[in-house]
């Protein structure tokens, strides 16, 4: 009975969210000039001041403990917000990828692959990295996370003006990142 | 009643047909192989259930024994489906490969755990052994095919991949059938042989609301937005020259 009743819920469970899930992959919008105004500005040079490991540690020698962990949460939560606008960001710029793949030109294709192929990489990266982030923030020892972020969320930078150059619109998504 | 079961075993195999038809027409059978052969598989093992039945008298234990038989080479070739999708979503893409093919493996591995627990618990369905070896295929096939799209799903949206729309409605049709035969499947444990008929429309149901999604997804328009090559404008060669400067002095 108990266990016919624990498949009977999950088989529900798995229905709804089926549906759920699949909406968005159904009902996506293909106007890229509307998702380009979506784009939020991140500065990679503070997030790297963020997560800088030797920052961490003047911060630490030279600020009492108390405040130092008051801080240090302060700029890990300041830090999440900014993984999180580059995974936004990288989504959309995941979605120009896609299209720039489409095209006729074979160098804007290649360039549309590196740049999907760098946001879903940014995209992982994030998923890690922000449980490791909000850890930091509850174990201040803890160190954050590598820069790896930093220089994913920068080569997709590079590549969306590199597909400017190649004459493909990206309604100044460059300008925006 | 009868009109209705009929309906249900006849039409969605018809739209079945009809929608292999289109899928040939426009190429895609390239996309899914296999999913194409699980198509013209269900198309086959209609036609042969179907001629099994028309014939007097009606031959019970040929038709049981077809019906197991094609329920086995149909969850081995769901699966196969199930592969492909998740190789057309994930596995194909380089960085994701490697990192998700051994999460994958691990819920495949759960859900494999999952149904062997099932099939332990359901296994006194059925006096007959034919109806228990094909409850216990049909039970174990639709909870690994329910757990692995949903989990494909749950991936895909994370990680904000896109499918071509009519990949997604491959596999949110065998998502939604395979949900509800797991809890019809359930309730047919759960109440036994009083249940069979109930249970049995309810997944013919299910297959029909399968292959309307699949019709449904081919014919949307490709969502992807075109990009016609345009003539490179003065406003991109400035916002192109801004971002090199911007980034020169990064």
């Amino acid at each position: 009975m108990t266990i016919a009743i624990i498949f009977i819920f999950l088989g529900l469970l798995a229905l709804a969210l089926t549906v759920y899930l699949a909406k968005g992959h159904l009902s996506k919008s293909g106007d890229l000039e509307k998702l380009a105004i979506q784009l939020r500005p991140v500065d990679v040079g503070a997030f790297c001041n963020l997560i800088c490991a030797s920052e961490q540690q003047y911060l630490r020698d030279h600020l009492p403990p108390r405040e130092f962990r008051s801080i240090h949460r302060e700029r890990m939560g300041a830090a999440v917000d900014y993984v999180r606008c580059a995974a936004h960001n990288a989504s959309i710029l995941m979605r120009l990828g896609e299209a720039a793949r489409q095209h006729s030109n074979p160098s804007v294709r290649q360039a549309g692959d590196k740049l999907l192929e760098n946001g879903l990489r940014l995209r992982l990266y994030a998923i890690q990295v922000v449980p490791r982030l909000y850890l930091s923030m509850a174990f201040p020892k803890a160190r954050p996370t590598p820069d790896i972020l930093a220089d994913t969320y920068d080569n997709m930078s590079r590549q969306v003006v590199t597909l400017s150059c190649l004459h493909f619109p990206t309604h100044g998504m460059s300008s925006a990142l | 009643m009868l009109v209705a079961s009929y309906y249900l075993w006849i039409a969605p195999h018809i739209l079945l047909g009809i929608f292999l038809i289109c899928l040939l027409r426009r190429r895609l059978q390239r996309q899914l192989p296999i999913f194409v052969g699980y198509v013209v598989f269900e198309l086959v093992q209609f036609t042969v259930l179907f001629t099994i039945f028309l014939h007097s008298p009606f031959p019970v234990a040929i038709y049981k024994w077809t019906l197991v038989v094609g329920e086995g080479i149909g969850s081995i070739l769901e699966l196969g489906v199930i592969y492909e999708l998740a190789n057309e979503l994930l596995l194909s893409r380089s960085t994701l490969g490697s990192m998700l093919r051994p999460v994958l493996q691990v819920v495949l591995a759960l859900l494999l755990l999952g149904a062997a627990i099932g099939s332990g618990a359901f296994s006194g369905i059925s006096v007959q052994r034919v109806n228990n070896i094909f409850e216990m295929i049909n039970f174990s096939s639709n909870l690994i095919e329910a757990g692995m799209v949903l989990a494909l799903f749950i991936f895909a949206r994370a990680l904000r991949v896109s499918w071509h729309s009519w990949v997604a409605g491959v596999a949110l049709g065998f998502g939604v059938s395979a949900s509800i035969d797991l809890v019809s499947a359930a309730l047919r444990a759960q109440w036994g042989e009083r249940a069979f008929s109930a249970v049995d429309l309810t997944q013919m149901a299910s297959f029909h609301v399968c292959v309307v999604i699949w019709l449904i997804s081919l014919f949307l328009a490709d969502r992807t937005p075109p990009f016609p090559d345009e003539k490179l404008k003065i406003s991109d060669l400035e916002l192109w020259d801004q971002e090199l400067q911007r980034m020169v002095q990064r």
